[in-house]
């Protein structure tokens, strides 16, 4: 007899439920479930995203038994848990004790292990290792908007709630195409338009999303701190702000003033390409809505300059008093489904979890009398994508790789190559055998989502309890349990019976999350934070009274002078090269990849979006291979001719392992949050004469890469 | 009138899940079995510079394809035009006289030699043996599809007239 299982969807950070029909311990279809966000209603992904689970190989296979190899140069065998976890702490005390606790490096994932697996990690790295080296893809992604909003507004998270965007009355859009990256956040945005919200949409591409826009800014790459000064100039200037809200809750004003004085609109309009008269529209559009809402995606967060910009954009909702009530607020809306519970979990390097600095000395206190060890590290840990530029120091000597693909998703790929051979240990814990797996010393394999219980964080903060459905193959053990076997090979007994245990361990130390139970989760569906106790109810928006959480309690209004991208485009390389994403794929797509229809809609080696006008100039033909190149790296990828992108620049997505355009990417970093430049290096683009030879080099590629992932 | 399933282009955000929907509702083969070769949707995404929407059959009352069928494989049924499976003959015609592209001939080499191939003319049947009706319609996530009832069309007309003749009022000042 099939049965329904209802959990949540593991793709990005709408926190979709969903119910898997299984049968005989088979997944036999997804059917949307009722949650808070998504309504029964899912997205492509959440449909038909679930058949990775049947390990059909098609780009890479499940990982399944312990994989060892004592050599580099050898091939991996299969050994059992006890040998495999006794390497790692063997290796990982010698490598501590030559070098130091900061010698080594952990992730937290994202993805399928949750929130329970996250807080291990971060417990192992903390207490057992003896540092604060853990990071995960939050830095990569969003980590600018964390590090934005914490200085201006004290947290780091969505204010309001994915459900509360349809009754907003302005949706000011940013960088951001939530119809590829979050379908179900796109049919609030619709449904809000509908109500007779007025929809703004800044963005160089004539996105799915700037089409159902009443007004689109295409603003040139990389000049959105011009835009966002711009757009508070004229607050000021004509006088749309709200003079008393801002005297009562926020400062900084008087500096604010200062620097976005230049920023006329005629101005700015020679900087982003935006004319004039659209930056006041906008401007008076967001400003005179009764609530307005802004969310922004990775074309804020992947650029050099990020986090002011996130500084800048919650500063326009400041001075419009757009905090402390339904319906408005600021949405760095999460990619992945539980980046913002590995936030949450304290999976970074200067955060216990629930956002308890590791600076303060009674957190430290707190913490390591509950972990039982006299003392915790102070020292903020390293950033991932320090990571390269570390290990030629001689700073880092081995990673713990949780649940990530780095080679597949961090910038200049060659370069996060060149430092996993560097280093003397690499661990990788993952479900499937990725691009990072074929550089590691020993790999453990864990259950996925589908095959273990926990609980995710949904990108507004709602935590929901995501269920096993069926039984996971082969030799494979849930992320906590195999953390926690490292750690009693370490010397530090760690023993949990279920993610509950650990679950009730960790909501007693964070006072945010302490009124958060398992039962409670079943209960109500979805809790989001803070929920201080266990008569509370949750909060769907922060801020309340406009109260911010910053030591003064006021907002923090802030603006930068504009600093252009790193690497400009010249006549070796003439392109602006944005990496985007996929509507069909997801992350580094070893979990799309591998599920039939996805598949099928969109597959190696790729796309790159490219203009009709700059095609013809290099006389390529629509769908005709190319070459594509930087400084770093070449690959090749398949030409899209699309009016919607502007001449000048190219897009390429990010899930391809072919067209993989890390490759060619620079890690040019934001000062503050470390997040890279993703949207904006300089490329070329050639046209290959030989299609047909062109083609069976990328079936050549794929092949080989398939065999490579132990597909054959 | 017949019924049809049409899509608003102001909601659509492109992103095909329909024809995903529409190959499960339609074919043999689980989710973890689809191919390029099986996959053999019954409404396409078009994307131009302005547009994004999934086109299908309109279930047009004089149907050029059932018009230029020499086999008579397509024809009314209820209030839908359809294909009889079986009877079409793969010659082409409808694909040619259907002005909206929304029919496609599946050719498949034939497994037991006695003819030289299978074929299948493809079009939206309105999930007519469905329950639940059209699958494209249900995953929408953004409820872009719709079926248009041809029993309601007239009153919709009717709704549409009262709005114009009160908008020349509201012109009028009247």
């Amino acid at each position: 007899m099939a049965h329904r299982v209802l959990t949540v969807c593991p793709y990005c950070g709408s926190g979709c439920q969903i119910y898997l029909t299984v049968e005989n311990g088979s997944i036999l279809g997804a059917e949307p479930g009722p949650g808070r966000t998504n309504e029964s209603e899912l997205c492509l992904k959440g449909y038909y995203g679930w058949d990775f689970l049947k390990n059909t190989k098609r780009l890479t296979a499940r990982l399944t038994k312990p994989l060892l190899r004592y050599k580099r140069t050898d091939d991996f065998q299969e050994v059992s848990w006890e040998e495999a976890i006794g390497f790692a702490a063997e290796k990982l005390q010698a490598i501590k004790q030559k070098y130091g606790p900061e010698a080594i490096m952990a992730t937290g994932s994202a993805r399928g292990p949750g929130n329970e697996a996250n807080y291990i990690m971060q417990k192992f790295v903390r207490a057992v290792l003896g540092s604060n080296n853990i990071d995960h893809c939050a830095r990569v992604c969003h980590g600018s908007s964390v590090a934005g909003l914490a200085a201006t507004l004290g947290n780091g998270a969505m204010s309001n709630s994915i459900p509360e965007i349809e009754d907003t009355k302005c949706v000011f859009i940013f960088g951001y195409n939530a119809a590829d990256s979050h379908p179900i956040v796109a049919r609030r945005i619709l449904k809000a338009k509908e109500k007779g919200a007025k929809i703004i949409v800044t963005d160089p591409r004539f996105t799915e999303q700037a089409r159902v826009a009443d007004l689109w800014l295409p603003i040139k790459n990389g000049t959105n701190m011009a835009l966002v000064n711009a757009f508070g100039h004229v607050l000021l200037a004509e006088r749309l702000y709200k003079p008393e809200y801002v005297e009562q809750f926020t400062e900084g004003f008087e500096t604010y003033q200062k620097v976005v004085a230049r920023y006329t609109p005629e101005y700015a309009e020679t900087i982003t390409g935006i004319p004039a008269q659209d930056i006041r529209k906008a401007a008076r559009m967001y400003a005179n809505a009764p609530s307005a809402t802004i969310l922004w995606g990775m074309g804020v967060t992947q650029f050099g300059q990020a986090v002011d910009v996130v500084k800048g954009l919650s500063s326009l909702a400041l001075l419009t008093g757009n905090f402390g009530r339904p319906h408005v607020g600021v949405g760095p809306v999460r990619g992945q489904n539980n980046v913002q519970g590995a936030c949450d979990h304290g999976a970074l390097p200067n955060m216990f979890p629930g956002y308890q600095p590791v600076a303060d000395k009674a957190v430290r206190k707190k913490f390591a009398a509950a972990w039982g060890v006299k003392s915790l590290p102070e020292k903020p840990g390293y950033h991932l994508t320090e990571v390269p530029h570390l290990v030629k120091e001689g700073k880092l000597k081995a990673y713990y790789i949780f649940g990530e693909d780095p080679v597949q998703s961090d910038p200049d790929a060659a370069a996060v190559r060149e430092a996993l051979n560097a280093m003397e240990l690499v661990i990788v814990q993952d479900i499937f055998m990725n691009k990072t797996a074929l550089h590691a010393d020993v790999i453990f394999p864990a259950t996925s989502w589908g095959e273990h219980e926990g609980v995710y964080s949904a990108a507004d903060r709602g935590f929901q309890k995501f269920n096993k459905a069926i039984e996971p193959q082969g030799d494979v053990k849930p992320d906590w349990e195999i953390i926690s076997l490292l750690a009693t090979a370490l010397g530090y007994p760690m023993k949990y019976a279920c993610s509950e245990e650990i679950w009730e361990e960790l909501r007693r130390l964070c006072p945010i999350y302490e009124g958060v139970t398992y039962q409670r989760l079943e209960e109500l569906g979805s809790i989001q934070w803070p929920c201080p106790s266990l008569d509370h109810p949750g909060t769907p928006y922060l801020y309340e009274g406009n109260k911010f959480d910053t030591p003064s309690g006021k907002g923090l209004l802030f603006a930068a002078e504009f600093r252009p991208p790193k690497e400009a485009p010249d006549s070796q390389y003439p392109f602006v090269l944005c990496t985007v994403r996929e509507i069909g794929h997801y992350s580094v797509r070893t979990m799309t990849g591998n599920c039939a229809a996805l598949q099928v809609l969109a597959d190696e080696p790729g796309f790159i979006q490219i203009n009709p006008a700059d095609l013809q100039q290099l006389g390529i033909q629509d769908q005709e291979l190319v070459w594509v190149s930087s400084r770093r790296g070449k690959v090749i990828a398949r030409a899209l001719s699309t009016e919607r992108v502007n001449t000048g620049a190219v897009y390429m997505t990010y899930h391809w392992w072919i067209g993989a355009c890390n490759e060619l990417t620079i890690d040019h970093l934001d000062p503050i949050s470390r997040t890279p430049e993703y949207k904006y290096c300089a490329v070329q683009v050639e046209k290959i004469i030989d299609q047909a030879a062109a083609e069976q080099y990328v079936q050549t590629e794929y092949s080989k890469l398939k065999k490579k992932m132990f597909c054959s | 009138m017949n019924n049809f399933v049409i899509a608003d282009p102001d909601k659509c955000i492109g992103c095909r899940t329909c024809e995903v929907a529409c190959v499960m509702a339609h074919g043999e083969h689980p989710l973890e079995q689809l191919t390029e070769e099986n996959f053999l949707p019954r409404l396409r995404l078009v994307r131009t510079a302005k547009i994004s929407m999934p086109i299908q059959c309109r279930q047009c009352e004089d149907a050029p394809c059932a018009q230029s069928c020499p086999e008579q494989a397509i024809l009314q049924n209820g209030h839908s035009v359809q294909v009889t499976a079986g009877k079409c003959i793969g010659c082409k015609s409808c694909l040619l006289a259907c002005p909206y592209g929304a029919i496609d001939l599946v050719v498949r080499p034939s497994s037991t030699g006695a003819k030289l191939n299978t074929v299948e003319a493809l079009k939206c049947d309105l999930c007519l043996e469905r329950t639940g009706g059209p699958a494209c319609i249900q995953v929408c996530p953004t409820k872009a599809l719709y079926q248009v009832e041809g029993s309601q069309m007239a009153g919709r007309l009717q709704q549409k007239r009262r709005k114009a003749a009160m908008g020349v009022v509201k012109v009028s000042g009247n």
